[in-house]
């Protein structure tokens, strides 16, 4: 589950695999970065899970409005 | 010819823009004494990517010619501007602070420059940015770091660094930046200048580069408030090339600029954006507060709901567009991109989609719990733009520093953050000084569309304080 926080190998390889899964060729010399990247965002994900109540819906994400107003 | 008789550039944008109307300045006169500053201390302090020599002198001599030849003039006749590098000019290379862009020459004009233009404003120069708006620190690998005029050892603050650098330092009178997570707002902190982000949607977004399709705004740095509230009413309103623009009418905010507070409640946090706050920092916020509470306002201590979500929803929404936006690029030119710029997008592409749909859908049912217990009791907010005394270039150079220095350059976004997420209005004006000599910002948001309160209270406020008048004595480089 993404709330909880892997051990360092296991988040290497979950890194590897969602690199490759995003096309992405992270050079050698930039590994070490995007990967503390990865972890830090990791941690900030576990924060996300909150409660869902009925007056968090609906989801106002998409507003078709917004699309046909400049038309 | 004037008949002023001082440094011309050191005055206000709507003194200058006054001063041309009045016939006791001419706009080249104002052009030069910008690049006069300019050429004295540019090399120190690196605010700019490109400089249009010509065509600004082109430009000033035809608006001489035509304050000349009689008839109407607009709010900004004659005014040199200089803008963020990132918003397009037909015809001009706009970098967006990058490699990757660097000889990018759109084919059309941002909205927000024309209507300047059509003001009777022009732009002269692109201003030095963070890598695609992409840090708040002001640090930038392929066209150098921005340096802070106040002392050249510190940021500016990002991302619009050039931006609040250039107006500092009276490179120009006013210059427009952009703001996804505070980079008006800390660049005008930093730089002790002004700074304001309006309210999501309130200004056309149309040709400017994106990070964050739901969290970008378009806003000015400038001297003071009122400069801000001028070009503000400018540049805000319907535009229909960005259907997402807010069709709200555009009041006259200078208009209601008359310095009383009376009857205006200023919420004073008690939570969050005074936690771990530095000492000089919470000094100059409580004496900022007397001066709004000798205007006139109330203070209402406040606490405030919500925010530790907030600060992580806001990170997922825009970390997610800006990975978005920049795919491609990331896919195909890696080392295009500076190293601390690799780590933040490139891991960004790993947050799962379902995260960033649930982070946007409690954008709506979180604004409306804010608006209720917050704006319910209080008209205006007040907090530190940024909770630390400002930290050296070399303190938050992520590329080069030792682990841990990605969380003291995040840390100075801490206040601003929350209300890019909220999509409310706020504004940052210098309120003292720390003990480095460099300046403190105060923050002022308010309820959406209520940028004319916002600018009240820091106009009023700028009425009994002198900070935001204060010039930098700039050293060599």
């Amino acid at each position: 589950m993404m709330t909880e926080i892997p051990d360092e190998a296991a988040l290497a390889l979950e890194f590897d695999v969602f690199a490759r899964r995003a096309g992405l060729d992270i050079p050698a010399d930039r590994r070490a970065g995007v990967f503390a990247g990865f972890k830090d965002l990791r941690r900030m994900l576990a924060l996300m899970r909150q409660p869902r109540t009925a007056a968090h819906e609906p989801a106002g994400t998409y507003s078709i409005l917004s699309v046909t107003r400049g038309l | 010819m004037t008949a002023i008789g001082l440094d011309v550039a050191n005055l206000s944008l709507v003194q200058a823009a006054e001063a041309v109307r009045q016939g006791e300045v001419s706009a080249v006169a104002l052009l030069d004494a910008c690049l006069a500053n300019l050429d004295a201390h540019e090399e120190a302090v690196n605010a700019t990517i490109w400089v249009d020599r010509e065509g600004a002198f082109a430009a000033a001599r035809a608006a001489d010619a035509e304050h000349a030849a009689g008839g109407p003039i607009g709010s900004l006749h004659g005014l040199p501007l200089a803008h963020k590098d990132m918003y397009y000019q037909a015809g001009r290379r706009s970098t967006c602070g990058s490699a990757i862009r660097k000889d990018f020459v759109p084919s059309y004009s941002a909205t927000v420059i024309e209507r300047l233009a059509a003001a009777g404003a022009y732009a002269f120069a692109g201003l030095n940015m963070a890598e695609f708006a992409q840090n708040g620190t002001g640090h930038n690998r392929h066209h150098g770091d921005c340096r802070n005029p106040w002392n050249l050892s510190y940021i500016t603050g990002g991302s619009s660094s050039g931006s609040g650098a250039a107006v500092a330092s009276r490179f120009t009178f006013a210059a427009l930046g952009s703001d996804t997570g505070g980079s008006i707002r800390l660049p005008a902190a930093a730089n002790g200048v002004s700074g304001i982000k309006p309210t999501q949607t309130r200004v056309s977004r149309y040709g400017v580069m994106p990070l964050s399709f739901s969290a970008d705004n378009v806003g000015p740095l400038a001297r003071t408030a009122r400069d801000c509230a001028r070009i503000l009413s400018v540049i805000a309103g319907y535009d229909p090339r960005d259907p997402t623009s807010a069709e709200m009418p555009v009041p006259d905010y200078e208009a209601g600029l008359n310095g009383d507070l009376r009857g205006v409640r200023v919420g004073v946090p008690t939570t969050y954006f005074l936690d771990d706050v530095d000492a000089p920092v919470q000094a100059a916020f409580e004496a900022s507060l007397a001066v709004l509470a000798g205007r006139g306002a109330t203070l209402v201590p406040l606490k405030l709901p919500l925010m530790d979500a907030i600060s992580t929803y806001a990170s997922v929404v825009s970390r997610v567009e800006g990975a978005t936006i920049h795919a491609e690029w990331m896919r195909k030119h890696p080392h295009d991109f500076a190293t601390h710029i690799n780590a933040r997008l490139f891991a960004s592409l790993a947050i799962p989609a379902t995260y960033y749909v649930e982070a946007l859908s409690r954008r709506g049912p979180i604004l409306k719990a804010f608006a209720t217990e917050v704006f319910g009791q209080v008209d205006l907010l007040v907090a530190p733009t940024i909770r630390i005394c400002l930290p050296s270039i070399a303190a938050t150079d992520v590329d080069n520093g030792p682990p841990g220095t990605e969380q003291v350059a995040m840390g100075i976004s801490i206040n601003t953050r929350p209300f890019n997420y909220l999509g409310l209005p706020s504004m940052s004006i210098p309120c003292g000084f720390d003990p480095n000599g460099l300046p403190i910002g105060l923050q002022i948001s308010g309820r959406p569309f209520a940028e004319g309160a916002v600018l009240k209270a820091a106009d009023a406020y700028q009425r009994d304080t002198d900070w935001h008048a204060r010039r930098p004595a700039i050293p060599a480089a």
